[in-house]
């Protein structure tokens, strides 16, 4: 099956010095052991900011005298533990797909990349909005703890700021997502 | 390169089989995705880790080449998004590789230098026109391209044909010392 008319750069490319490096069954063991504690060093990480946050937010809600200030802190720690299991569930693939060889090459690149889309696509559902009714209560709890318009116009500028942040991170992502969503067209291009 | 004529049974004896008949191969393909000697030596044992852990699930629907070439593609490709990413790296199309200057206005000297020169064209590529590249390279014809990397047989041989043309620019028949 293979295309007998080599020309000069297929002799060149095949007549290159290779070093014929032997991957033992020992250092194949040992590459996926590194492989291992790379994801658990990763995951442990992972949990580690979350936790600090949530103890951080945790801090807030033992201490804040009102209940609405509780409720503004709960939602916080309700929002960050919805994000950490969606970043779980849809962040980078955890292991080494054992099946790697059952699907083509562009089949598998196409689904990369959709995976990454989607991750950016959907930045909203599960990174931004867990946030917002914390937010919102935040707003609801200091309007009722300090009443009075230059407080107001305070926290109306921090909610300016608030809101181009959020549309910020949200354009730059549907953004990336548009790219990805070319390149994914041209594959899908070269299967036709 | 030979093809495999009995498929071994277990997942050892598949691995110890795909090395040694693949492994320059996979060497080569490694050396094509990445230019850094130490990433390059990580990626090749990324590709026979994977290869290792692949053939649990290998039935057979394919060839074992196809899977071999498929796996350590896929690897790779990986390990280039990762890069481009990390390395804010601009990939090219082989449709735009045609329009690009050369990339050495004189001819190859000699086979070092045609390799590298070669080498440097590849890595320009964006993956899945490397995998088209590295596999017509490898010597592999039209249809079985087409299997492995998914593609139509109709756009491998578009691809195939821009490659050529590609290389017979860059590398003129009489540029070469054979020695």
């Amino acid at each position: 099956m293979n295309n007998h008319s080599t020309n000069p750069a297929q002799q060149i490319w095949q007549s290159q010095p290779v070093e014929g490096m032997k991957v033992s069954a020992d250092v194949i063991r040992l590459r996926a052991t590194k492989f291992e504690h790379k994801i658990s060093r990763r995951n442990l990480r992972e949990s580690i900011a979350s936790l600090f946050v949530i103890a951080f937010f945790g801090y807030f809600f033992v201490t804040s005298p009102g209940i609405l200030l509780r409720i503004t802190w709960a939602l916080f720690i309700a929002g960050m533990i919805w994000i950490v299991i969606a970043l779980r569930l849809k962040g980078t693939p955890k292991t080494m797909p054992a099946a790697m060889g059952s699907s083509s090459s562009m089949d598998f690149f196409r689904s990369e990349l959709e995976r990454q889309r989607d991750l950016l696509r959907n930045v909203f559902p599960w990174y931004l909005a867990p946030l917002i009714p914390g937010y919102v209560a935040l707003n609801v709890a200091y309007a009722f703890k300090f009443p009075g318009p230059i407080r107001w116009t305070g926290l109306g500028l921090l909610d300016v700021f608030f809101v181009a942040v959020f549309v910020g991170v949200w354009y730059m992502n549907r953004r990336a997502a548009r790219c990805l969503q070319r390149s994914i067209d041209e594959l899908s291009e070269n299967q036709h | 390169m030979n093809a495999i004529e009995t498929i071994p049974a277990t997942k050892e004896a598949l691995y110890d089989e795909a090395a040694r008949v693949y492994g320059a191969a996979l060497e080569r393909l490694a050396r094509a995705y990445e230019a850094d000697v130490d990433l390059r030596r990580d990626l090749l044992q990324d590709i026979h880790l994977a290869l290792w852990r692949s053939f649990e699930g290998f039935d057979g629907h394919c060839s074992l080449r196809t899977w071999i070439y498929r796996v350590a593609h896929n690897v790779a490709a990986s390990h280039v998004t990762q890069q481009m990413r990390a390395r804010k790296q601009a990939l090219v199309g082989l449709e735009e590789l045609e329009n690009l200057p050369d990339i050495s206005g004189a001819g190859s000297a000699d086979r070092n230098h045609a390799l590298n020169q070669l080498l440097a064209l590849i890595q320009r590529l964006k993956p899945l026109d490397r995998h088209v590249i590295l596999s017509y390279l490898e010597g592999l014809d039209a249809a079985s391209i087409a299997e492995i990397t998914g593609l139509s047989s109709g756009n491998v041989a578009t691809k195939i044909h821009r490659i050529k043309t590609v290389l017979a620019r860059q590398f003129q028949q009489g540029d070469v010392n054979h020695e």
